[in-house]
């Protein structure tokens, strides 16, 4: 049976995707910029923005189809997560901005993840969390979210590691500051990864669980 | 195995006032009730939803014998009122009826009533109260049915020259004047407009702190409004029972999440 609200929802579903793709190619513009020593703040920039306004229209229409049809059940829930994933996704683009920013201004583009082995895991891992991420989205499936916290925990002993790493270091310099900031920047990515899984989660099995 | 058999009996309350055990019922060789255990908490809304159809109607009617009433009907199983039997032979169905009162989905005010004669009716036929104590007691419960203010200028007017929606808050009235302690509702907003069922959703909320509530409705979003825990029920069978907040956001029941997002019904 067809409802009025079957129409709505596929429109708020395919939003969602297009946001997740979106999300998907602003972090790997910024994190491959950072990696490669390129400038990819006029991209991320545009991304980013992009990102910005497709969250009000995600929220617009979420809203929207709240007042006109009051829904429940798998309804409800799939509306109230499409919201909160389009909130992560927002900030995947706002944190891609400042990763690529901070690389420019602060090191001036150079290759600093080369400078740490542990950067540049790092890096790797939160890449590999974004596209989970998404992939779980696309494909409503709860196992390739669950398995973002094993990703995250890995992300967080990454992050801790070079922190340690950078108060042992006798000299620093701008690649450490440039690295210090943007190993924060991709360990909060990285979190919203786990959110973004934990709104499938929630979707597929209306379980509301922690990944972190 | 019955419909949704796994997701009965999900609920162990304390506080129960009411609980249907193994219930059925029939009108004539048709089942229309099959094996529903349901229990009612104290001071609290229970709603009842389901297709038409589904049996919800029969089963309110069950919880004070008023579906004996009908020719020919028949109910087997035990619907405990603080854990004694209603039908057990030794028991009056008046006085059940009594301590469980009844609001219909048409308002009904006896039509060559007063006002204050229509909340007084039920009280003056079982020689209850007389005189004074009767005022005060039609004031009460018009009070608590949040109609006094609308009427208490108008008491000697017909009951039926109030609105609907008025009409129906009247009715609630002659319920309440009885001091029953369950008070079942069906479909009660059903012939309102929606500001008339408005305040009758907030007269059912702030009525659990003195009664317990059983609203059959067929508006979900109205069950979701009201009630505390609510029932699911399907070709006469209960499929889900449990808190409505959980019934509506994560049903544990594929039946109950069909029909609540409009799926099928």
């Amino acid at each position: 049976m067809h409802r009025l609200l079957d129409v709505g929802l596929e429109q708020l579903t395919v939003m969602v995707y297009r946001m997740g793709e979106v999300a998907e190619k602003v972090i790997d513009v910024s994190i491959r910029g950072y990696m490669n020593g390129e400038d990819a703040t006029a991209v991320v920039h545009e991304l980013s923005d992009i990102l910005a306004t497709m969250t009000v229209e995600i929220e617009n229409k979420a809203f929207e189809l709240i007042v006109k049809y009051q829904p429940v059940a798998s309804d409800l829930r799939i509306i109230n997560s499409y919201m909160k994933i389009a909130y992560d996704f927002e900030r995947y683009g706002r944190y891609a901005w400042d990763i690529s920013f901070t690389h420019k201004k602060l090191a001036g583009l150079d290759k600093c993840a080369g400078s740490s082995d542990l950067m540049q895991k790092l890096a790797g891992r939160v890449l590999e969390m974004v596209s989970k991420s998404v992939d779980a989205l696309k494909q409503n499936d709860g196992e390739i979210a669950r398995s973002l916290a094993g990703v995250e925990k890995e992300a967080d002993e990454l992050y801790f590691a070079y922190l340690d790493e950078l108060a042992e270091a006798t000299v620093q310099n701008k690649c450490a500051m440039c690295n210090l900031l943007v190993s924060r920047f991709l360990e909060r990515i990285a979190d919203h990864t786990t959110y973004v899984g934990e709104s499938i989660v929630y979707i597929v099995s209306g379980e509301k669980l922690s990944l972190r | 195995m019955p419909v949704g058999a796994d997701h009965q009996g999900d609920i162990i309350m304390p506080n129960m006032k009411m609980e249907s055990i193994e219930l059925s019922a029939w009108f004539g060789t048709k089942q229309a009730l099959k094996d529903i255990n349901i229990s009612v908490k104290t001071n609290a809304v229970t709603a009842i939803i389901g297709p038409s159809g589904c049996g919800k109607s029969t089963f309110l009617r069950t919880l004070n014998r008023m579906h004996e009433l009908v020719p020919g009907a028949k109910t087997t199983g035990q619907v405990l009122l603080d854990g004694k039997n209603i039908y057990a032979p030794e028991v009056d169905p008046v006085m059940v009826r009594r301590r469980v009162g009844m609001v219909f989905q048409k308002p009904n005010p006896f039509p060559t009533m007063s006002i204050y004669d229509n909340v007084a009716a039920g009280l003056k036929l079982t020689g209850a109260r007389k005189g004074q104590d009767l005022d005060e007691i039609v004031r009460k419960s018009l009070q608590q049915a949040t109609l006094w203010d609308e009427v208490k200028d108008d008491l000697k007017k017909p009951g039926t020259s109030i609105s609907g929606g008025q009409q129906q808050r009247l009715c609630i009235a002659r319920a309440i004047a009885l001091q029953p302690e369950v008070i079942l509702m069906d479909e009660p907003c059903s012939a309102l407009d929606p500001i008339a069922t408005s305040k009758i959703e907030e007269l059912i909320v702030s009525l659990k702190s003195d009664y317990t509530v059983v609203i059959v409705t067929h508006n979900m979003q109205q069950a979701a409004r009201v009630s505390d825990l609510t029932a699911f029920m399907y070709l006469g069978q209960l499929v889900e029972f449990g808190e409505t907040t959980s019934v509506f956001e994560n049903p544990k029941s594929e039946l109950t999440e069909k029909y609540i997002t409009g799926q099928f019904g």
